[in-house]
């Protein structure tokens, strides 16, 4: 139980950790990248990186490419490093049921 | 919603492939050297150390280049086809030392079969044996070398088809042993006494050039053939580029 309520519930949520997984193997990734990957809607998949980058897990950046605006979404520091600790606090919990 | 958190991250690995576009280029790159070395395989006494100078040359400079164009090519149709469609995404950024690890454990891969060649040398009568089996164990050794890289990277980015490149490309390499193994080796006697190469040796190489130019046209054609199919299916299923509102 303990290691269950210590889990980060920003992460824990299903949408946010396919965006956490899919982001924490690349640099960066673009909204269309997102979106079809997840297969969120754009309106949800805004809300939960919104989520993610008010938890400072996820660093936005805007620019265009030629005329058309382009965002790129990157995990931060500290989104790497709370995916890495979610994944583990998963397995341990894994662990401690196999027990 | 169900995650898997593995495949997730196998999948976004594997984006550079989504399209197939590699691999047509890498195909396509292949059937270019396999023509070089096809066409140039004429290894005469004479001319031998010029002749292996100027195949040797014509093959670096093919790569250069080769591996230059693609690069650019490559990124054009993905700015172009891929990024409008399915998304942009930025590689992970390679540190130094990653490069330094990687580029030792590429040397010691490399220098796997060298010994291995030396430690089958052992049990072999004479290195005359080597040189004249050069035909059978350099295509299979090399089809080994790029089914293993291929399965590990197939691995790696969960992609099954890279597998079954690398499974048909060793296969290749066995079949084109076993057919040289058949028609049978070169068997001339060597004189340790003279100066030039002796007739078998050139035979060899002859061989051992036409065993490698087929495996590397063959691979070039798994190459092309599979890029050509992941790039059906992905125009398939993404025929147009998606607008972002903005």
């Amino acid at each position: 139980m303990k290691n269950l309520s210590g889990l980060d519930r920003v992460i824990h949520e299903p949408a946010r950790l396919m965006l956490t997984a899919l982001l924490s193997s690349i640099e960066s990734a673009d909204f269309l990248f997102l979106l079809k990957e997840s297969g969120l809607t754009k309106g949800n998949l805004s809300v939960h990186l919104s989520r993610l980058e008010e938890a400072g897990y996820v660093q936005t950046e805007k620019t265009f490419r030629g005329k058309i605006p382009h965002t790129e979404y990157r995990l931060t520091p500290k989104g790497k490093s709370a995916f890495v600790q979610y994944r583990k606090s998963i397995g341990s919990i894994f662990n401690v049921k196999k027990a | 919603m169900n995650i898997q958190i593995d495949t997730v991250i196998k999948r976004t690995r594997a984006y550079w492939f989504v399209d197939g576009f590699t691999e047509m280029a890498a195909g396509g790159l292949f059937i270019l050297l396999a023509g070089i070395l096809l066409f140039g395989r004429n290894a005469s006494q004479p001319s031998f150390p010029s002749w292996f100078l100027s195949v040797t040359g014509k093959i670096a400079v093919v790569k250069i280049f080769g591996i230059l164009t693609a690069v650019l090519l490559l990124w054009w149709l993905k700015d172009h086809f891929t990024y409008p469609r399915t998304g942009f995404v930025r590689g992970n950024r390679v540190t130094a030392t990653q490069v330094l690890i990687l580029t030792r454990n590429v040397i010691l891969f490399l220098l796997l079969p060298i010994f291995g060649l030396l430690a089958a040398s052992l049990f072999i009568a004479s290195a005359d044996s080597v040189l004249s089996s050069m035909p059978i164990w350099f295509p299979v050794g090399l089809g080994l070398l790029w089914a293993v890289l291929l399965l590990l990277a197939g691995e790696w980015m969960g992609l099954r088809r890279f597998r079954l490149i690398g499974i048909t490309i060793l296969l290749t390499g066995i079949v084109i042993g076993i057919y040289q193994l058949a028609i049978g080796l070169p068997t001339f006697q060597v004189n340790p006494q003279q100066r030039i190469l002796p007739p078998y040796v050139l035979e060899s190489v002859n061989r051992t050039l036409a065993s490698l130019s087929f495996l590397v046209l063959i691979s070039g054609v798994i190459l092309l053939i599979s890029g050509l199919v992941t790039f059906l299916r992905y125009r398939k299923e993404n025929p147009t580029p998606y607008a972002e509102d903005v």
